[in-house]
């Protein structure tokens, strides 16, 4: 066993001496006899090269995508993490402090969730951003909780297009409230809202809330989007919103988002399984009392010295308790600090060259799969940047990919909600996304497999 | 021992001087119409690599961590993140893997939950486990989310709206209960404890569930955990185990032994994985036979030799968060356990809980400390005294930083006047502990002026939080708006 507990009978003896103790047992002499465990059956411990081994040999039966051409995305993108990405969020000040409750112990820990706050400021064109949430999904749920609090009403509207993951999760955030989601069409050929059915939604009362995501779960950057506030008028919406396409999209705070949430995992985070992640909030300055969430503030020490510190905190479960703008504790914080060493390392031109390049390159795929019989590539005819729907005209999206992965290529996400029974979208369609290492050779490799992975008769 | 912090200057990273300020306007996007691109290119500076490293880097030596300082935090167990964790959680085959994967390329992932969520049912007693929570909180709130499902199934949802809690319960229970859509109803407790009495007059019809951390938030195992059991489902309602203080009966006692229907746990608590300056952490949701059925999807699950996703559990909530859950905390966990094995995870009870008892014993001959002596992992004092001297736990709390060494958890739980909440977990060793003695003896026999003062060695002063909540800068915008306010003429026209 390796030594993390300070080893010694000795000591713990000494210990138990100081404490007139005869042995351990009596310090659990009020646990009564029949609450005791036995045996847990979990085995004995083993030496640090032993659980190194151990852990090897079972992280060994996952397949990296570097073994693959991959084009796997979505929310949970693939981008390169610069080393000093990682460098910076290793240093242990960081990665094994306590969250800064303490602010005189903590500023370097708070300066960076106030530098972070300012970055998802500056790329969502809002006001105030909190210090993170847990993930994308999750953010989504505090923004419509948020929506709750500003406007009357028991529905709230999401397009249909939306991952079912984030469906999912969004009304679990919403089911203690009373309220309830009610999707909007897309428009078939496009695959953006579906504005004339917002309208009739609308129309009836009750509406609190509506958000939309840009790009939408279909990898389609919605035109419609900067005029979605004058369809909702007092209506309060929330954006969620990729962070690369912020580099390079006029920020929603700038055509009247009311909260931008969004995945902040593109930002110096590798995919590593599907988490950790990070969620990104940001209101407008009036709503920030009902926010959920840490916030750091600038203030300054007795000396008049800049000083940084949690603040708002009478909004936080620790002090409000059962009327907290939410439950939430623990959060992202050292996945922050990476999100903001990510882009001030690539910085500003390096971000928008970054997405400049991921859409030419998405272009050429579409491109090569777009003339293959049996395959709809992309489906939907609007814009997009780094990733698309393709739709499969016979069998399902994981029967094709399960073909194109037998020749190492990884096609893309399907878009139906996995559970038995579940409605649309249809089991045809998936999502493909391009990141910086895709090759001419990848897309060429992917196009072939495309071809061959096609039922006979359809590709000829 | 004397501590003086790094006390750098460091600018905001935007007031370091951008080595490239020519605009760059956001040229053509293929595909993307002129309207939707920004028309203002990111305001945000250019430099370089060594100068953001130098940067954080400078920062963080301004920035108290488990590495450089003991953290006596109640209810935090802030215990040593060992290093191999971190070389694990970076191999290329766990960062490297994307959750949309097929299952047949991420087996190894798999198998790792699995394997994770097996022990975890074991330690807790409980029938099954997920993973799928991404802090104890989150796991509070999905085990509320099943209850009322649970309910609904049995056609009770519209009656049993309440959920009872303890007066020393963790803030974020009663915050949980209420996102999830229930009422709560807080009973007072009786030296330290849940009062049975109190308790039975509380439950009716309408209760849905009774939250419960034991040993409870002033370090006491809660003798009374049988009759409670019997009161909580005698009336029909639910039991609910917060497992932050889990530590203290890891192999002694579980959750599940003690009758809980529902238990989370704090990976990054009890099982070492990094707190991260606030996060990530990772909790996992414990249920037994009633609540197992309504887990969040997918269950992972071993068919033959090979690991599966199973999506077809129709009583599931559904999902709570994007992907499997924090997978890399996961990992962690998972080597933690594995290094301890089954004595292992016994010793850091056993440990944890002497640690406590003989800091509770000297310390107990510092300042008063209420309630029974014998406690488990973690105990309180009451700082009330030094008011005498016009002195705060506040004031012993800054001191201490002074000494290099983190404050207790403090004014929590609110029964006690000037609560300090003490913890040292399992990693630290007798040295430490006699160390920790002398420094907060010091402390306390401090002069009032010095203890006001205090901190006088960390990078900042005293932190003036009153002015931070009153005159919120909470970001760049904030501070330039301020700073523009600042240069206007007196007789400009304020906003």
């Amino acid at each position: 066993m390796p030594r993390w507990i300070p080893s010694g009978a000795q000591e713990e003896s000494q210990l138990l001496k100081e404490l007139d103790l005869p042995n351990t047992e009596a310090l659990f002499a009020d646990v009564p006899k029949k609450l005791r465990v036995g045996r847990l059956g979990i085995g004995a411990g083993h030496s640090e090269p032993e659980v190194v081994a151990a852990v090897d040999k079972i992280l060994d039966r996952n397949r990296p995508l570097s073994k693959f051409a991959s084009f796997l995305g979505g929310r949970i993108a693939v981008r390169y993490v610069p080393a000093a990405v990682d460098a910076v969020i290793s240093r242990s000040e960081f990665y094994t402090s306590y969250t800064p409750y303490q602010p005189e112990a903590s500023q370097g820990m708070l300066q960076s969730l106030f530098e972070f706050q300012s970055l998802w400021v500056e790329l969502s064109g809002m006001d105030v951003a909190n210090a993170s949430l847990y993930d994308g999904a999750t953010a989504i749920g505090e923004a419509a909780l948020l929506c709750k609090r500003l406007h009357e009403g028991e529905r709230f509207l999401i397009p249909a297009s939306l991952p079912w993951e984030e469906k999912s999760v969004l009304s679990n955030y919403l089911a203690g409230s009373g309220a309830r989601i009610e999707e909007v069409p897309f428009e078939s050929r496009t695959g953006r809202l579906d504005l004339s059915a917002l309208r009739a939604a609308i129309a009836r009362p009750g509406v609190f809330g509506m958000l939309a995501d840009l790009p939408n779960g279909f990898g389609v950057v919605d035109e419609g989007l900067p005029e979605l506030k004058s369809v909702l008028g007092e209506i309060p919406l929330a954006i969620s919103a990729d962070p690369l396409a912020l580099t390079v999209l006029e920020p929603p705070g700038s055509w009247g988002a009311d909260v931008v949430v969004g995945e902040g995992q593109p930002f110096g985070i590798p995919p590593a399984g599907g988490g950790p992640l990070l969620g990104l909030f940001a209101c407008r300055k009036e709503h920030v009392r009902l926010s959920p969430g840490r916030i750091v503030g600038l203030t300054q020490d007795t000396e008049g010295r800049r000083a940084f510190a949690l603040t708002l905190q009478t909004r936080e479960q620790h002090i409000r308790r059962s009327r907290a703008t939410s439950n939430i504790c623990t959060n992202e914080s050292l996945l922050a600090l990476a999100f903001v060493t990510y882009a001030t390392l690539v910085g500003p031109r390096g971000l928008a060259e970054l997405q400049r390049s991921l859409a030419e390159r998405a272009r050429t795929l579409a491109t090569a799969l777009g003339g293959i019989p049996g395959l709809e590539a992309p489906r939907f005819d609007a814009p997009y940047l780094s990733e698309f729907t393709i739709g499969v005209k016979q069998g399902t999206a994981t029967e094709f990919l399960d073909r194109l992965r037998r020749r190492k290529v990884l096609g893309g996400v399907p878009l139906a909600d996995p559970r038995p029974g579940a409605p649309a979208p249809p089991g045809q369609w998936l999502l493909t996304s391009v990141h910086e290492l895709t090759s001419e050779k990848d897309i060429q490799k992917f196009a072939r497999a495309a071809r061959a992975a096609l039922p006979r008769g359809v590709a000829a | 021992m004397t501590f003086r912090q790094a006390r750098w200057d460091e600018p905001l990273i935007w007031e370091r001087p951008s080595s490239d300020d020519d605009p760059h306007p956001i040229g053509d996007i293929p595909g993307i119409p002129a309207s939707l691109r920004r028309k203002q290119p990111l305001d945000w500076p250019e430099i370089s690599e060594l100068e953001v490293v130098r940067h954080y880097t400078r920062l963080s030596q301004m920035n108290f961590g488990i590495d450089t300082s003991a953290y006596p935090l109640g209810s935090c167990t802030m215990k040593y993140n060992p290093k191999v964790h971190e070389t694990l959680a970076r191999r290329r085959h766990a960062t490297d893997i994307h959750p949309s994967q097929p299952v047949e390329s991420l087996q190894g992932e798999l198998e790792l939950l699995w394997r994770l969520e097996r022990a975890l049912t074991r330690i807790t007693g409980m029938t099954e486990v997920s993973v799928q929570a991404a802090a104890g909180a989150h796991g509070e709130f999905a085990a509320l989310l099943m209850i009322r499902a649970h309910l609904q199934e049995r056609g009770e949802l519209g009656r049993r709206t309440e959920v009872i809690l303890p007066d020393t319960a963790h803030g974020t229970n009663p915050a949980s209960a209420a996102m999830a859509g229930f009422q709560t109803r807080e009973i007072p407790s009786k030296d330290g404890c849940v009062d049975p009495e109190a308790l039975r007059a509380a439950v009716s019809d309408r209760t849905a569930a009774f939250m419960l951390t034991n040993p409870n938030t002033a370090g006491l195992f809660e003798p009374d955990i049988a009759e409670i059991d019997e009161i909580v489902h005698g009336a029909g309602g639910l039991l609910y185990y917060d497992g932050a203080n889990l530590n203290a009966i890891l192999g002694v006692t579980s959750p599940g032994r003690m009758g809980f229907d529902v238990a989370h746990l704090n990976l990054h608590k009890t099982f070492s994985t990094p707190h991260g300056g606030g996060g990530p952490g990772a909790g996992a949701l414990a249920a037994g036979d009633t609540l197992a059925p309504y887990l969040p999807v997918p269950r992972i699950v071993k068919r033959g030799r090979k690991f599966a996703l199973d999506y077809d559990r129709p009583k599931s909530i559904g999902k709570i968060k994007f992907a499997f859950g924090n997978f890399g905390l996961d990992l962690r966990a998972y080597a933690f356990i594995l290094a301890h094995g089954e004595d292992g995870l016994r010793h850091i009870a056993h440990r944890s809980v002497l640690n406590a008892n003989y800091l509770g014993k000297r310390l107990g001959t510092v300042l008063p400390r209420p309630f029974r002596p014998l406690v488990k992992h973690e105990f309180l004092l009451s700082g009330s005294p030094l008011k005498e001297r016009g002195v705060r736990t506040l004031d012993l709390a800054k001191r201490l930083l002074d000494e290099g060494i983190h404050a207790p958890t403090i004014y929590f739980p609110s029964l006690v006047d000037e609560a300090l909440m003490i913890e040292f977990p399992e990693t630290e060793s007798r040295a430490e502990l006699d160390r920790f003695v002398e420094a907060f003896t010091r402390c306390v026999r401090d002069t009032p002026e010095n203890l006001h003062g205090a901190p006088h060695s960390l990078s900042v002063r005293r932190v003036d939080e009153v002015r931070a909540a009153r005159e919120p800068i909470l970001s760049r915008k904030d501070l330039q708006a301020a700073a523009k306010l600042e240069a206007a003429p007196p007789d400009a026209p304020r906003p």
